[in-house]
């Protein structure tokens, strides 16, 4: 502890001040003047070269609206770098971009799907789905056939299919325009199929490949709307439509009762049943997953619960966690203690896990009947399985997560505070706890406040804390889907991942919004409240 | 005194108090005997979970959460199998690969990189909102804590598609590549991080810049000359904190790396236990153990700077 | 401009002009597309050298590279449905219950193998991956076979022929000491009605009824029917004895029953290793007949064809290897094997000489298909949250919970 021992004597204000601010001149000696410049234009130069390579990629793959936006970029940034104003804008640009590229749009792509049906059934385009319902929609008929089947081409190159009816042992040739009988013993069958033909050559090898297109499409008319189809390379089978596609009108019509599906602009061919013929299409649906959630009884009978555990949650695991980190801090910032070092090491380690392993531990650890902190310490607690013990649970874990964090930032939080108005405090006559009232915790909030709203925020949304720990139970007595420990983001999860046909992104994006708008608003009101920004000089 | 009138002195009192601090600062709290108590009371529970999570790494058993805390059967298998990079499979079958050294350095490159260009990148908008007034500024600064304030969760889905989108065009940033997932990273960089940086830079009088500025300095100069150097301690502090969080990240991480050799140490790890009834818990708390101590060195190293401050470094200088 | 800014402009032409020239273009075009004539397989870890050696077999005869790609098994589905088309799967593997979601999505295509194919399987592995509400058509090809059964362990208990006589055996083992487990089934801590479903069965249970054409009907929902109600009490029963204990979570119930703690455990033949390398003597079996047989639900595990092989013109040779190639018996058992599974094929399942596995085979018959159709995302949590309520060891009446249950469900399904 020498170091400390020469600082401890530290040279009289007046000397420091000095060696403290001779460093800028020699900075000024470093970066002024040519080199600095060179160095700039260096950057900017490599930037622009990987812009206009870039823009040949692009150019080169016919992406033109990427092609635009990297020309406006790069333009703005040099224009933003060269010119002389514009001068905070130098120092934000190169985080505010990847901001943009990897929070912003993210952000409004999601806002963009909270007014579509992309979920479940309701992920293709238009087009891909009207062929997807043709394909889902081939029948097999009452008797009907099922053939080995070769591709072969005939005497001309036309391609053709060598049949052999499954259940007779009838041998046939199919074109595309009818299907002939041929005599059987010109037809070669063995254990793998139809192996060959008389007159014909069979496509094999590398050959098939080529074909493939062509044989997918290929389709051996038999009866009426009937076909034999090529099902893989060595079967075909006799389907039907069920659905007719009047491309013009835009509907499918059901051959069998003459139902008609029309487009019921929600993404699906709908009957006026409501019957929904599958697979849908991804498309925009106004506010209508808006009005569900508002109208939803899932969502309107446990939200106010759910929403005031989420903000006791929230605010308890930040403030709890705060207030440990903070203790702990001041606890370790004695000069000369024992061992400092080494606790401060062990108090991270938490911090060093990856979190989802942590929470498993725990929740192995919480059981009631099996854990192992009821053993140790000999309670009998129903720590994940009663519903206020599972809250305090819950908490706890959070804290166990979070509080390395806070403990971090105070100890450096409070080497930042000046020694002087401590020790003023006490002159004037403060006890510790009152000089740690009014000087040191108002300094340190400065620093901290900000952290502590955005950890709220971030606990707000902590899906993985309560998925791993609890999965939201137990069960509520209110008998709602929504468990006791259910924040706003878990049960979101479970209405638009965990009911309806499945994944619901569109209905889970719509919520997602609401929540930030949520959390938006307290945080705002936090800030006006603890006069964080005021205080930015 | 109000705190009012503290906050205004904070800032004039200058550099020459912020060496003294703590070292000067009375016994505000008494004796240390409750300091230790503290300490070791908050490490217990701290290490309780841990302890579990070595005693699986060590154990032959592959379960988690067995009642006893000394396994029953020591082994150092699980390590081997990392190293050696091959985990036994069913009798009989070939052993699975297990690519855990690659994984180790993907994730240090990953760390590193993300945490050096985040503090960089964080500083210097940090300066600018710490040292200029600009149109925007105030409503600049929400917006970048409210921006972070929208569920990730959903957002992972557009970040897949963005990577997906960009990696077909330019193979090098796309998904399974490190630069892909470092940048999706550095999205993340204007946030909390400058609030943090940002306070502090304001702790910095601001006489330095300005009798820099006399000087002939630029903004540039002053940034790199004076405050980044007096503002070490909260450099180390955001640097320690985006390398931890990498080394931690898992839902990002696994979305956008799909093969085994670009995984991270999170995400090949959680291919131990993602399958519901057939977790390989020993190798994988064997795996997360050995993950612990780049973290550790890396606190113990940047330890002084965060505890002490730069000041002391100007005064050695 | 000042003179500077000039001079700077100028040498950042400059400098881009050569950095452009050195970087050819198409070294940023990615590697992704297949060439064509490849055919891609996503696959989960356990069958990646299987159905590398199968596939490229195949793929030799027709002339067709074959590319596996390993993948997390959950990860197949969820990935298939943001997948951009250049990098798509072909073929894919999938469970059985995924069939539902994947074909109303529009992402797999019908299959029709051959009636001599379908013949050397048995019906309900064909119905598990079959779907659609106006035409049912076959969308994977089964290979294995899973379910879970009552595993005895037979120094500590005899292998009981009725429920009474379990009941007997297993409460009598619970209380020789404080740490033994009933029947070792796992449910923390969310609820697990996979490995109820044989007690849900034995009740009278059942998740949907089938309309008329034999599909199942998401509007009939059996979790809170009146015959399961009317033997609610019994469970009101087990839980006061202790039979059952819904904090028992998979490990617990695993330790328990490799320590001896337990005589009776529920699970399935992904334990098939773990049981034959305990040193345990055991025996699987059915959960013997409640009110009902008690029967558990089956999963199937198969091969699926993309529409992106349509795509990228590999359709039909997509369909040879899946619904030909893959269900021949040799295949069957190379793949049903390569993760300890039962296979699908009946000409190969003849052929296991595994008895572990041929017991969990056994313990399935009369079983029911996990439902396939999307709507059963509606009904895990709640069911397994219903269980979980009712059998905690508080006295929860079983009744109105399974009712709320059954409300819940109806609700999401909307």
């Amino acid at each position: 502890m020498s170091t400390t021992a020469v600082r401890a004597e530290a040279p009289a204000r007046d000397t420091l001040a000095q060696t403290a601010l001779s460093l800028p001149s020699r900075a000024v000696a470093v970066f002024s003047g040519p080199l600095g410049l060179a160095l700039k234009i260096l950057l900017l130069a490599l930037v622009n070269g990987i812009a206009v390579w870039a823009a040949i990629v692009l150019a080169d793959a016919g992406k033109w609206p990427a092609f635009a936006v990297l020309a406006v970029t790069t333009l703005a940034l040099d224009a933003a770098y060269l010119v002389r104003r514009a001068l905070p804008l130098k120092f934000l640009l190169p985080g505010t971009l990847l901001m943009l590229a990897f929070q912003v749009i993210p952000i409004f792509y999601t806002v963009n799907v909270a007014f579509t049906n992309y979920s479940t059934g309701h992920i293709l385009a238009k087009n891909e789905a009207v062929e997807g319902i043709q394909l889902n929609s081939l029948a097999p008929l009452e008797n009907a056939k099922s053939y080995l089947m070769a591709p072969a081409r005939d005497a001309d190159g036309n391609l053709v299919l060598l049949l052999v009816d499954e259940a007779t042992g009838d041998t046939f040739v199919g074109t595309r325009e009818a299907l002939t009988p041929i005599e059987r013993d010109k037809v070669q069958v063995d254990e793998l199929g139809v192996a060959g033909a008389e007159g014909y050559t069979l496509v094999t090898g590398p050959g098939l490949v080529a074909i493939d297109r062509e044989l997918t499409a290929y389709t051996v008319p038999t009866d009426g709307a009937a076909a034999i189809r090529p099902e893989g390379l060595g079967v075909a089978s006799e389907l039907a439509p069920t659905l007719r596609y009047d491309a013009a009108r835009d509907r499918f019509v059901r051959i069998s009762d003459g139902v008609v599906f029309t487009d019921n602009d929600r993404g699906s061919f709908a009957a006026a049943s409501g019957e929904e013929l599958e697979p849908g299409w991804k498309t925009s649906i106004g506010f209508s997953n808006f009005s569900r959630i508002a109208k939803s009884p899932l969502v309107r009978d446990p939200f106010l619960r759910v929403f005031v555990w989420t903000f006791a949650f929230a605010f308890l695991a930040v403030l709890l966690s705060f207030v440990l980190g903070l203790l702990l801090a001041i606890a370790l910032d004695k000069p000369g203690m024992r061992l400092q070092r080494s606790y401060r090491t062990l108090l991270v380690l938490p911090y060093a896990i990856p979190g989802f392993l942590s929470l498993l531990v725990w929740q192995g650890l919480l059981n009631d009947d099996f854990g192992v902190v009821n053993r140790v310490t000999g309670l009998d607690v129903p720590w994940l399985f009663d519903s206020n013990w599972a809250k305090v649970s819950v908490i706890l874990v959070s804290v166990w997560l979070t509080f390395p964090y806070f403990f971090l930032i105070s100890l450096g939080a409070l080497q930042s505070i000046p020694a002087e108005l401590t020790e003023a405090a006490r002159v004037d006559g403060g006890g510790p706890w009152q000089v740690f009232r009014r000087v040191t915790l108002p300094l340190l909030l400065i620093v901290v406040a900000p952290l502590m709203i955005a950890s709220f925020a971030f606990n707000f949304n902590n899906f993985g804390n309560i998925y791993f720990l609890t999965g939201g139970g137990p069960a509520s007595s209110d008998q709602t889907t929504a468990g006791d420990t259910d924040i706003l983001i878990s049960y979101t999860y479970k209405l638009a991942f965990a009911s309806g046909k499945g994944q619901d992104y569109g209905l889970a994006s719509g919520v997602a919004l609401i929540i930030f708008f949520i959390v938006a608003t307290i945080s705002s009101l936090a800030f006006w409240r603890t006069n964080a920004l005021e205080n930015i000089r | 005194m109000s705190t009012a009138e503290h906050l205004e002195t904070s800032a004039a009192v200058g550099l020459g108090t912020r060496t003294r601090r703590a070292r000067r600062r009375p016994r505000v709290l008494g004796g240390t005997w409750w300091r230790h108590v503290l300490a070791i009371l908050v490490i217990l529970w701290a290490l309780f979970p841990i302890a579990y999570v070595t005693s699986a790494a060590f154990n032959a058993n592959q379960t988690l959460g067995s009642a006893t805390l000394v396994p029953e059967r020591v082994t150092l298998d699980n390590f081997r199998y990392l190293v050696e990079g091959e985990v036994p499979g069913r009798p009989g079958d070939p052993p699975t690969e297990v690519p855990y050294l690659r994984w180790y350095a993907n994730t240090m490159i990953i760390a590193a990189c993300t945490a050096v260009l985040t503090v960089l990148l964080g500083a210097l908008a940090a300066y600018a909102f710490s040292r200029f007034r600009f149109k925007g500024r105030r409503l600049g600064l929400l917006a970048l804590l409210l921006i972070q304030m929208f569920p990730q969760l959903l957002l992972v889905v557009a970040i897949y598609l963005i990577v997906l989108h960009t990696g077909a065009v330019f193979g090098f940033i796309g998904l399974n590549t490190l630069t892909g997932l470092i940048l999706v990273y550095l999205g993340g960089v204007m946030g909390v991080n400058v609030w943090l940086m940002k306070g502090f830079f304001d702790t910095i009088p601001a006489e330095l810049d300005e009798s820099a500025r006399v000087d002939g300095a630029t903004p540039a100069q002053v940034f790199w000359g004076v405050i980044l150097p007096l503002a070490a301690p909260v450099l180390a502090v955001i640097g320690l904190f985006s390398f931890i969080g990498v080394v931690n990240e898992f839902v990002i991480a696994s979305v956008l790396l799909q093969e085994q050799d670009k995984f991270t140490l999170a995400r090949g790890l959680w291919g131990f236990i993602d399958q519901k009834y057939s977790e390989n818990w020993g190798t994988f708390s064997a795996g997360v153990l050995l993950a612990a101590p780049p973290v550790v060195i890396l606190f113990l190293f940047l330890q002084k700077f965060i505890v002490s401050g730069l000041t002391g470094g100007a005064v050695k200088g | 401009m000042s003179r500077r800014t000039a001079f700077g402009a100028l040498i950042v032409v400059a400098m881009l002009a050569m950095i452009a020239a050195a970087l050819p273009a198409s070294a940023a075009v990615s590697s992704g597309a297949a060439p064509g004539g490849t055919l891609r397989i996503w696959t989960d870890k356990d069958r990646r050298a299987d159905i590398d050696r199968i596939a490229k077999a195949w793929g030799a005869r027709r002339g067709v590279t074959v590319e596996v790609v390993e993948k997390g098994f959950g990860d197949i589905r969820d990935q298939l449905k943001t997948v951009q088309p250049a990098t798509a799967p072909d073929v894919i593997i999938g469970a059985h219950d995924w069939t539902g979601q994947l074909a109303a999505d529009g992402l797999v295509l019908p299959l029709s193998p051959s009636a001599a194919t379908r013949k050397q399987f048995p019906k309900y592995a064909l119905d598990a991956f079959s779907y659609g509400s106006t035409v049912k058509r076959l969308y994977g090809a089964p290979v294995a076979l899973e379910n879970v059964g009552l595993v005895v362990n037979t120094r500590l208990a005899a292998v009981p022929k009725t429920w009474a006589a379990l009941e007997r055996a297993a409460l009598a083992f619970k209380n020789r000491n404080p740490d033994n487990l009933a029947i070792a089934v796992p449910q923390a801590p969310a609820g697990d009605a996979y490995h109820m479903y044989p007690f849900f069965s034995g009740l009278g249970g059942f998740v949907f009824g089938k309309n008329r054409a034999g599909n199942l009907n998401p509007r009939n929902i059996g979790v809170a029917n009146t015959t399961f109600l009317k033997n609610a009490s019994m469970i009101d029963r087990w839980d006061r004895l202790g039979l059952i204990n819904s904090k028992v979570n998979y490990d617990t119930a695993k330790n328990a029953f490799l320590k001896g703690q337990a005589a009776f455990w529920i699970t399935g033949p992904w334990e098939a290793d773990t049981l034959k390398q305990s040193g345990l003597r055991f025996r699987i079996v059915q959960l013997p007949k409640i009110k009902f047989r008690s029967v558990p639900f089956l999963g199937v595990q198969g091969f699926m064809v993309t529409r992106y092989a349509n795509t990228h013109g590999v359709g039909t040779l997509a369909k040879d290897l899946v619904a030909s190639y893959i269900m021949t018996a040799s295949s069957q058992r190379a793949l049903a094997a390569a993760n300890g599974r039962f296979p699908a094929n009946l000409t190969a399942g003849k052929q296991v000489r595994d008895t572990v596995l041929a017991q969990f085979g056994r313990a399935g018959q009369g079983g029911v298909p996990m439902p396939n159709i999307p709507q059963m995302s509606s009904v895990w949590e709640e069911l397994g949250g219903a269980w979980l309520k009712s059998t905690n060891g508080t006295a929860t009446n079983a009744r109105p919970t399974f009712q709320t249950a059954a409300r819940n469900i109806r609700t999401k399904i909307g």
